[in-house]
């Protein structure tokens, strides 16, 4: 029951949440200054193509008719068109969203196969001069930024020729070979920093648990390391390992913008940072409201599934967070 | 609480007090604050001194080898690169800290009223930073830089945006654990004003925590601050900053290497020695056993 | 611990000064070359390469015009460029810039305001249908139906009738000698009218011309993909069996695409890209001069008051050191230019400007005597040239006592700053295309005429009527004179002030691809002469 009444809480917040993002991304792109008809049409057009691009589009209308016009659509499937292109939303949406999807879904899993066992042998290593090496690398994951190693990549792997190219996209559809060969480098980049991030937040939590009294007094029990690892690591480290990737795959899915841009890969985040320039309202609206709504529920997921695991949190009325 | 277990205890001596505390600290920080340290010493020099030359005049031909003139050569305006890589990097820093600490001041504050009063005070909070919070990070320092005209203040107000929900999540809890405990509690029934209360009782005790999250906080600045520079988003020419030299390094990749790879790994350094130091930072102020779960 | 630490100290400072050290290469490797292979080629298409590949071209950016695919509102460089792969004009430019026969395989003009052109008779759309007269008499007519950028181009129009099956005869209310080389620029080409008319075809989403390609499929800011119109004249001799455009925003990325051969050919906006890619095998990077120029606004109506002072206004204009613009920022391979392109016949020489004698001096004291100035100067992040440009302005204007704050910001915000009514700048960079005759650029410096303009400039009647003579006065020395007229006013007048000619950067795969490149351009079309293009 108190489960039960927790969700609805938690979803409720959600969609205030949601609700909350809509309006500000609405405020604040009409409030840039310009606008896509200054941008698409150019100095040189007349007044009268002005007038009816603006119409065309919606613009003349109350703001706050343009806004329910907008919510009523999202609520009823209708993402509108965009100014630039004339294709719909949807449309759009369809053909961009499975690139930064298939990058992020292949970026979690990477993560998570050298990451975790990496944060748990680090764990396992910490003392001395092998903890200070581990240390030093995990830093270092994160600290080198994304352009850059993005940027040096595209040069180093078109003078040494390995065989990768940049810039070859090719749909799933056309040549599921050229589509995950282009999605390789993108997916390098971005894993160094999140195997960084997930094997430092491993071997914190499993440090944690490693010097709770009840492990302790396993260890004085004489149980082995793996029986240790397998009845009370697992378990609680589970947590914060599912909170961080929760917060990752968030992340991935709102912030491959540099990536794309560099690689040529046709994702989402390029195709928002195109609208912003173009001031391509509805593309933008939808976008960041669509990448917040991802978020949103990821992290209701990760709370709901962190309650099933972690008896505790249910008691303190929710997620520590 | 801020108990670190020590295995034997001994005579506490003179110079304990004033060298105890770099001696508990582990070489790798150590050693990742001296080179800060020395980096940041070099930077505040060159650019109060302007020993290096002109950021801006054009001393040469374009992108011309080192010479006694021009330490590091030139760049793509005939400019000595040496001096704009320490206006870049003082940019970069300065841009970075006072965003970190605004935003660290901010997030203390609001986080402090959500963890203590609780109920529809936090959820109102939390509900506002958690709006801040899905939004992309890139797209919403991009339409800050749009709405505010980019360069340095942009590239500030970005950052503390991005960085205010993290922070503020993480002292709302750490303050709840020391609200509950007792001196706090007592303080409340004898009638002590809440603002003493936060500022006597609650601040010192989540101090740790705080400084803990700023240093990663200010790792995540640079960051920031060297994409949206990189994207033509920050910092603007003729000024210089990390990730402006960066992407200006990066047309010269073939011919002049030494213009990508010298802010390049600056920049790494910083941000890694940073790192190091937090690391270091958390275990001394927050050491594992009070360390929350989650 | 003592001793690890300052070894590691030590190790990082040698770390780092090594890296400092290794500086590789002395400076980068030659620019882009302008090298003729021919008088007027950069390339020409070698007949004996290999042919029928598949060819890749990369470009920066796609079209996004608010007529959609609509070739009469385009008013962009590369929306020329593409949707001039699948339509034809009346007219085309030679490597020399001259009007040489497209469509119309003939003209003769009984008068000076006459023009009776004859068709050319192998022209099919490529749906299968010849065009005829009415296509050309309907286009044309459109054009001035309603009225979009180019229709002022095209002059002072009266009537357009179909006198033959294959002839067309246009009518000017007086002489406008920029007309036939207006007419040989893609918003002035053929439309296949009896579609339109009937309604079978919607231009705007698709394009139906009797080009020698057609698109076959588009995806907005990503790709297009052209297959040969079978039904065209040098269908059976195109040197390849598909071309691919991908629009690739990053010029490192591109670079990357020629030095690894996925591209065939790219469209670079740097010199600098020539000395990166100098390593690579196969690659040649070539610099084509374009009639296109940089110019800078200084805004005498919305901006800081003493800008309204033509005195202050030339003083800022004779402080600028173009050459120092040119070397800067273009590494030596560009020229400085007045309002009449140079290069183009008749064009005024911008040595003989009064502001090129650069009387510093002088153009100090006319800035004390408004006791210093602090300007902004904005341009935009489209075009990473243009914040050069600005930083040699901005140390030039400071000699002057002028400081000078650069903005750089979207296009969109400078399109709302610029052309906004009121505007709101004091400085502004930008460019202009120059196309293929001198006096079509100069109708810009008459804000009746431009329009988009009047925010920012007031011209004078003066200048007016010099712009008018030179557009009317046929070609010879009477009009250098004329148009020497229009360079010296609009240089003193100092509100839009030329600076230096546009270049396009231009490398190919020379392994791959056997291309024919001219050294000059006037529309920005560097897939001209694609139909000689040879890919193996």
């Amino acid at each position: 029951m108190i489960v039960v009444l927790w969700s609805i809480r938690r979803v409720l917040a959600a969609l205030v949440t949601l609700a909350g993002v809509s309006v500000l991304i609405f405020a604040s792109v009409r409030l840039m200054p310009g606008d896509y008809t200054d941008l698409v049409l150019g100095p040189l057009a007349t007044e009268a193509q002005r007038a009816l691009a603006v119409a065309a589009s919606g613009l003349d209308l109350p703001i706050p008719e343009q806004y329910l016009r907008w919510i009523g659509g999202v609520l009823t499937g209708d993402l509108g068109y965009s100014f630039v292109s004339n294709v719909s939303v949807t449309e759009e949406f369809a053909a961009r969203l499975p690139v930064t999807a298939t990058i992020a879904a292949l970026t979690v899993v990477v993560t998570l196969l050298v990451g975790i066992p990496l944060g748990f042998v680090s764990a396992l290593r910490a003392e001395g001069s092998a903890g200070a090496v581990g240390r030093f690398v995990s830093a270092l994951g994160i600290s080198v930024p994304e352009f850059l190693l993005a940027g040096l990549l595209v040069f180093a792997v078109s003078t040494l020729g390995l065989g990768i190219s940049v810039g070859q996209y090719s749909s799933f559809a056309e040549d599921p070979g050229r589509f995950f060969g282009s999605l390789v480098l993108p997916i390098v980049v971005l894993s160094v920093g999140c195997v960084a991030v997930v094997a430092r937040n491993t071997r914190d939590a499993v440090l944690n648990v490693l010097v709770e009294p009840h492990v302790q007094a396993s260890v004085a029990r004489g149980e082995t390391p793996m029986f240790i690892i397998r009845h009370h690591v697992l378990r609680n480290a589970a947590v914060p390992i599912l909170t961080i990737v929760g917060a990752l795959v968030a992340v991935l899915l709102g912030g491959t913008v540099i990536v794309e841009f560099v690689f040529n890969v046709p994702g989402m985040g390029s195709y928002l940072q195109t609208a912003l320039g173009r001031r391509d309202y509805n593309i933008i609206q939808n976008a960041v409201l669509l990448a917040a709504a991802v978020f949103i529920v990821t992290a209701l997921v990760v709370d709901l599934v962190s309650n099933a695991i972690d008896p505790r949190l249910r008691l303190t009325g929710g997620s520590r967070r | 609480m801020t108990i670190t277990p020590t295995t034997t205890q001994r005579l506490v001596t003179a110079r304990d007090r004033t060298f105890g505390a770099w001696r508990r600290v582990d070489g790798l920080a150590r050693l990742a604050t001296i080179v800060l340290g020395a980096l940041v010493l070099l930077t505040v020099v060159a650019v109060l001194t302007g020993v290096f030359g002109s950021t801006s005049a054009t001393i040469g031909g374009r992108f011309a080898p080192p010479s006694p003139l021009a330490p590091l050569g030139t760049d793509n305006l005939g400019r000595s690169f040496l001096p704009r890589l320490f206006e870049g990097i003082a940019t970069t820093l300065v841009v970075s800290i006072v965003a970190v600490l605004c935003s660290a001041a901010i997030s203390t504050l609001i986080g402090m009223i959500a963890g203590y009063y609780g109920g529809a005070v936090s959820e109102l909070v939390m509900r506002i930073v958690d709006v801040l919070y899905a939004f992309p990070a890139l797209v919403l320092a991009i339409l800050v830089s749009a709405l505010l005209g980019p360069g340095r203040p942009a590239a500030i107000v970005s950052i503390v945006a991005i960085t205010i929900p993290l922070m503020t999540r993480v002292v709302r809890v750490a303050t709840r654990t020391v609200a509950e405990r007792d001196f706090v509690v007592s303080a409340r029934i004898s009638g002590v004003r809440t603002p003493v209360i936060f500022a006597r009782r609650l601040l010192p005790n989540i101090a740790g925590t705080v400084v803990v999250q700023a240093s990663y906080a200010l790792s995540v600045a640079i960051l920031v601050e060297g994409g949206l520079s990189f994207l033509g988003f920050g910092v603007q020419v003729p000024e210089a900053s990390l990730g402006l030299l960066i992407q200006q390094g990066m047309l010269a990749m073939t011919f002049a290497p030494h213009l990508l790879i010298v802010p390049g790994a600056v920049l790494v350094v910083a941000i890694l020695c940073i790192n190091l130091i937090g690391d270091s930072l958390r275990d001394r102020l927050e050491p594992r056993e009070t360390r929350s779960l989650t | 611990m003592r001793t690890r630490t300052t070894a590691g100290a030590a190790i990082t400072a040698i770390a780092l000064l090594a890296l400092t050290g290794c500086t590789g290469a002395s400076g980068p490797a030659p620019a882009a070359t302008s090298e003729e292979v021919a008088p007027g080629f950069l390339a020409v298409a070698d007949d004996t390469a290999p042919a029928g590949g598949e060819l890749v071209v990369q470009v920066d950016y796609d079209t996004a015009e608010a007529g959609g695919l609509d070739p009469q509102s385009a008013a962009t460089a590369r929306s020329w460029m593409l949707e001039g792969l699948v339509y034809e004009t009346l007219t085309t430019i030679d490597e020399n810039l001259a009007v040489a026969p497209g469509l119309a395989a003939s003209w003769e003009t009984p008068s000076d305001t006459q023009y009776v052109f004859t068709l050319a008779d192998d022209a099919v759309f490529s749906n299968g249908r010849p065009m005829t007269a009415a296509d050309v008499v309907g286009s044309l007519q459109r054009l001035r139906d309603t009225p979009v950028t180019w229709t002022g181009q095209l002059g002072p129009i009266v009537s357009i009738e179909a006198t033959g099956d294959l002839e067309v005869t246009v009518t000017l209310s007086e002489p406008y000698t920029p007309f036939l080389a207006a007419l040989a620029n893609t918003p002035a080409a053929i439309l296949p009218m009896a579609e339109i008319e009937a309604g079978t075809v919607d231009i705007t989403t698709e394009m139906l011309g009797t080009g020698p390609l057609v698109a076959s499929a588009h995806r907005q800011d990503e790709q297009w993909t052209f297959v040969p119109n079978e039904h065209h004249p040098d269908a059976a001799s195109l040197g390849f069996s598909t071309l691919t455009v991908d629009i690739v925003g990053d010029e490192a990325t591109r670079a990357a695409a020629l030095r690894d051969g996925s591209a065939d050919l790219a469209i670079l906006n740097s010199t600098d890209s020539a000395s990166l890619l100098s390593g690579a095998a196969d690659v040649r990077v070539a610099t084509q001069r374009n009639t296109d120029f940089h110019y800078l606004m200084i805004n005498s109506i919305g901006g800081d008051p003493a800008l309204a002072d033509e005195k202050v206004r030339f003083a800022l204009n004779s402080a600028i050191d173009r050459d120092a613009i040119n070397a800067l920022v273009f590494g030596g391979s560009t020229a400085v230019t007045g309002v009449t392109p140079a290069g183009l016949p008749d064009s005024c020489d911008p040595s003989e400007l009064a502001s090129s004698a650069r009387d510093v001096a002088a153009a100090k004291s006319a800035i004390d005597a408004v006791g210093g100035l602090d300007l902004n100067l904005l341009v935009y992040t489209d075009e990473p040239v243009l914040a050069q440009i600005a930083q040699v302005i901005q140390q030039n204007l400071a000699e002057i006592g002028v400081t000078v704050s650069i903005e750089q910001v979207d296009y969109a915000t400078y399109s709302g700053k610029v052309y906004a009514d009121p505007s709101d700048f004091d400085l502004a960079l930008s460019w202009f295309a120059g196309y293929a005759d001198p006096a079509m650029v100069t109708t810009w410096w008459n804000p009746t005429l431009a329009g988009f303009s009047s925010v920012y400039m007031t011209g004078s009647s003066d200048l007016n009527a010099a712009i008018a003579t030179g557009a009317s006065t046929p070609a010879g020395e009477e009009r250098a004179t004329a148009l020497a007229e229009v360079c010296d006013l609009a240089d003193r007048q100092s509100e839009m002030v030329p600076l230096v000619l546009r270049p396009s950067t231009i490398g190919w795969n020379t392994a791959e691809l056997s291309p024919t490149l001219t050294a000059d351009e006037g529309y920005g079309n560097v897939l001209r002469h694609i139909t000689e293009f040879r890919v193996g």
